[in-house]
This record gives structure tokens, sequence and C-alpha cells, in this order.
């Protein structure tokens, strides 16, 4: 805090209605919030446009017999694909504005409701380059990095001594066999485990991971933070599940030691 | 006995009429100017959105509440649904401004953007409700600053010297062929007919085409999008160098037609914050990492609410997590 007050003359200008000048050139757009905005500057980054990239997909059919449970690899391809094209798309337009990398993306698929074969898939982010004074870094191949770390996320990961390099997915979608009419008469008034359904979902979602371990490997990251699996039906029939892992995968920074990271402060807040 | 409504009073007659006299000329009726004119002389309570934790921040930078302002427009489409938001928006925004500057203040902090949801014919109501602030040792100003953020945010914004200044507001929407003429905006933008690329897309939907991403409608919706963020950047060019917190409204339309591929229409509304922020500017303030040992509850991850609730429950509609 200066000796002027706690908020800074330029500022106080402003909101005296003294200073109205627009700026024509360089307004940057961001889908930050408050915090965000303050903690991607804190760390060394200044936002310069929000990147979008959208594919809107058409699934093609696949056949499955009633009682196998087996990878519809042709969904499977198709709901992968499109998430690549939609992050592909999003991360040109970074690299047009000449970002170093997106942070906060999220991903979602989006259902259009005139055709059940038709899927929507956005990617929305905000692109950040390195202010004066950070020396900034990249994704793989000098390509702008991708993260769905918020603002906060993105400063602590730093923090602790890691960069995000790109965000990796993978996915599986999977048809559930149907129990045939002899094994389920067996077990009418029974407890018993459903075999053959435990395996289709554990199957599915070591897919899922292994597809997304494997390309996280394949960026040379050293490791994935904030990993999550979705199941999802995208309107499908009841036996068809897709199992989507996506994480970030990160990079240690050079230079960094255990002596850099921050010791945080137990605290007890009150005001809960 | 007949029942018979109530004869209006006199009074309730003039205060309707000095409405409608003020709504033409872009003004307020006087009973307005008068209480806001009160509030900023100091004149009864006043009256602030603010929590008890917000109003101690407020106090201690020197910023007063004056009076519960807000500024409403409801506007029926004509020809245009989009660009009928952004209008609606620019009006609301234009009399809340009035509002502001009849109560003497520098700013509208918190302020929300609102809507009833109504289905009465093709309108909606674009309100914006907001608390009008003065700082303590300057002038009033003539342009006080619409801020969508709260005091908490706003003070945190002020000592890393960003103010936000306004709300700017994007608003596109295209024919992917048109049965009406006037709609034919996008035909021949990339170098072909609409028309090929309907049948293009409608070959590519068909039931038995295999997986495949529908590149011409993909290329129509980004264009789209594209221009609704060039409008967002230039309105908010106007007021400062920065848009924060987006709200962004998507719809894909298609429309079937006898005896031709069907059309498209898509539609793209983007409503941000503005702020005037000092390129490359230092946060001043050193963070330090806390662990909350309550449960369940961490003060880095408090969601804060959300600043503009109007496009919400139709943004999410259908859409499902990754």
């Amino acid at each position: 805090m200066t000796d002027t007050g706690p908020v800074p003359e330029h500022a106080l200008k402003r909101l005296a209605g003294l200073r109205r000048a627009g700026h024509p050139d360089g307004v940057f757009t961001s889908d930050f919030s408050v915090n965000e905005f303050l903690l991607v500057r804190k760390a060394g980054f200044e936002p310069i446009g929000l990147c979008v990239g959208s594919c809107i997909y058409h699934l093609g059919f696949q056949f499955a017999g009633w009682s196998s449970s087996v990878e519809l690899d042709v969904l499977s391809t198709a709901m992968y694909e499109a998430r690549a094209l939609a992050m592909e798309r999003m991360r040109q337009e970074a690299k047009e504005m000449g970002a170093d990398g997106i942070v906060g993306v999220r991903l979602t698929v989006k259902r259009l409701e005139w055709d059940s074969k038709i899927l929507e898939f956005v990617a929305i982010g905000t692109g950040i380059v390195h202010a004066q004074g950070h020396q900034g870094f990249k994704g793989p191949r000098g390509e702008p990095f991708t993260s769905a770390l918020s603002g906060q996320d993105f400063w602590t990961l730093l923090q602790a001594g890691h960069r995000p390099l790109e965000m990796v997915m993978g996915s599986c979608v999977f048809h559930v066999a149907r129990r045939g009419m002899i094994a389920t008469l067996g077990s009418v008034g029974q407890n018993v485990e459903l075999t053959n359904f435990s395996v289709a979902l554990y199957e599915a979602r070591e897919i899922a991971m292994e597809r997304m371990q494997l390309e996280a490997t394949q960026a040379g990251a050293e490791g994935v933070v904030g990993a999550d699996l979705h199941e999802g039906s995208h309107g499908w029939s009841t036996h068809v599940i897709e199992f989507f892992a996506i994480g970030a995968a990160v990079l240690r920074i050079e230079g960094h030691t255990p002596e850099d990271l921050p010791d945080p402060k137990l605290v007890l807040s009150v005001n809960s | 006995m007949t029942l018979r409504p109530p004869a209006p009073r006199p009074e309730a007659e003039a205060r309707r009429h000095a409405w409608a006299v003020a709504l033409e000329h872009n003004g307020l009726p006087p009973f307005v100017t008068d209480r806001l004119a009160g509030a900023a002389a100091g004149q009864g309570a006043w009256v602030a959105t603010a929590t008890p934790a917000e109003l101690l921040l407020m106090k201690t930078h020197g910023i007063r509440p004056v009076a519960a302002v807000s500024g409403t427009c409801w506007y029926a489409y004509g020809r245009s649904w989009t660009e009928g938001h952004a209008q609606g928006w620019h009006e609301a925004l234009k009399r809340i401004g009035l509002e502001a500057v009849a109560a003497g203040a520098n700013a509208v902090i918190d302020v929300r953007m609102r809507t009833l949801r109504h289905r009465i014919r093709a309108s909606m109501d674009f309100t914006l409700v907001g608390t009008a602030v003065k700082v303590d040792g300057l002038p009033p100003s003539p342009h006080p600053v619409i801020a969508t953020v709260p005091a908490l945010e706003l003070v945190r914004l002020l000592e890393a010297d960003i103010v936000p200044v306004g709300i700017a507001v994007g608003a596109r929407y295209e024919w992917l062929g048109s049965s009406w003429a006037g709609d034919r905006r996008w035909a021949g933008a990339a170098g072909w007919t609409d028309r090929a690329a309907l049948i293009r897309t409608q070959r590519a939907t068909n039931v038995f085409s295999g997986n495949q991403p529908l590149t011409d409608l993909m290329d129509f919706w980004n264009a789209i999008r594209r221009a609704a963020h060039a409008d967002l950047r230039a309105a908010a060019a106007s007021q400062g160098n920065g848009v924060l917190a987006h709200t962004q409204f998507g719809q894909l339309i298609r429309q079937e037609r006898d005896k031709q591929p069907p059309a498209y229409l898509g539609r793209h509304i983007v409503i941000g914050t503005v702020v005037d922020a000092k390129p490359n500017a230092a946060v001043p303030h050193d963070i330090e990492q806390v662990v909350d040992m309550r449960d369940a509850v961490s003060p880095l991850r408090g969601g804060s609410v959300s600043r503009h609730a109007v496009y919400e429950g139709d943004a999410m509609d259908e859409e499902g997590a990754i």
C-alpha cells in the first residue's frame, strides 16, 4: 500500500470520471473470475483472449449383439476425434493470437435437439501470455499448452514446481451385454454379483485410463494431475456407456528445488 | 352490488404519466431524481446490497453506499431476437447510468443482470440492479462506472489498479440457407453458395453416413461466434481494455423445408464485465497459502455467486458433462 491510500491514483481518476479514454487497440477477453484474473497475473501471465473451438460431429452407426460386451470402436473413435478436433481448433485460435497457452479449458458436449446422431463438442479457455520479466513456457512441439486448471490451480501448480503441458484424454464407448434368460431366472431371489456387468465396467474404464496415460507419455509428460473419469450416455440406449478420462499432463519446472516449496499455513476460519 | 375496478387515484395517474415522459426523453421522473438527490445529500437511510463483511471493507477504503439504483427495459423483438438482446441490455445500462448520476455516485457496484421468466409473446425484460456508491474525496462522476462485482471483489481489483467499468454485449445471428432473402448474409462468404453447403450437410447427416465432422456447419457456426466476439471486443474497447467473466449463449437450430435441404439458424450472445486495467501491473499483495481446517469448505474453493443468471438456465440446457 502507498501513502496516497489503498486505492491507486490511476484507478481513482477513473472513478471520478476524469479519465474516460477507451483503448481502441488491445482489448483482452476472458471468462476469468476476479480471483482467477488476479492469480494468473500474480503467476506472471496476462490473459489475451478467449479461445473457442467447436466441432459438430455426425456419429456413425454400430451394431452390437444383444449378449456381447464389446467396445463400440466406431463411437469411441467418434467421441475422441470430435473432442480432439474441437481442442485443435481452440489451440489454433490461441496460436493466431500468439498465446503461450490456454488455461481454464472447459470441454462440453451438447446434444442438438433436432438430430440424436449429431453432437456438438465445445472447448473454451483463456489464452495467456507471459508478462515482462517472466521467461514463459509452451506446450509440446512449441505449440500453446492447454490445461483445464482454473487460475487458482494454475498458480498453485507453478508454486509446486510443475507446469502444465497438455490436456490428455482417453475415451471408450462400451456395450454392456444383457444377461441371458436362464441366468436371470437362476438368480431370482438371490443376492448375486452380476459378474458380466462388473467385468464390462472394469474393462471399459481401464481402456479409457490406459489411453489417457499413453497420450501423456507420448507428450513427454512427467505426470498427470487432476485426472478424472466421467461416465456418460449421450442419448444412447441403456446398455451403451461412455467412459471418458481427462487430466492435465504436467512437467517439472527446471531449477525448482524442494526449498522453493511454500509451507502452507493451517488456519481454522470462524466465519462458516 | 356490482364489481367495478377501482378508479385510478389521481397521483398514481400522475406518476404513470411522469414515467412515460421520462422514458421518452431519456430522463428520470422528478420523484426518482428527488429521492436519489436526497440520498446523495445524506437524507434518510442509505441502502446497500453489501454484506457486513463487505461494508467493513468499503469503510476501510472510503467507499460509501448511497442508494439502490436500477434500469429496466422491456423489449419486444422485431426482426431479430439476437440483436434485440444487445439493444435491450444497452437501454437498461443507459437507464441505470442515469440513476447513478442522479445519486451523485462514482460507481454502481454489485450490479446484477435480471430477467423475469415470463412468456409474453416475443419479448423479454432486461433489468439491472445495483448499489450506487461514492468514493470519499472524489467529486461525483459524470459517467459512473457500472461494476458487476460486489464490494469485496471491487476493492481487490482497485488495489491492483483495475477498475471494473461496465458491461459489454456481443450478439450475432446468421442463416445458412433461408427462405427469406433479407437474411442471406452468409451466402457466398467463403466462396461457395449456401446451397452446396446445405446439400453436403444433408448428405453427411443421413442415417447411413458414418463418423464425420460436419465441416460446413462448423465453419458457419464458428464464423457467427467469431463475429459475436468481435462485437464484444468493439463494445468493450470504448470503455476499457479487457473483458472478464463471460457468459455465453448459443443455439443452432434446424429448419425443415419443403423439397429443399433443411436450413440452419445459428445465434450467439456473449456478455462480459469490462475492466480498465493497467497492462502488466503487478499484484500488490503477497499470497499466502493456507489450508482451512474446516471440513468441506475451503476459501480457495468457495465458488462466487454468478453475477448474471439470465442465460444460465438456457445455456446449460441439453449440455452434458464432458
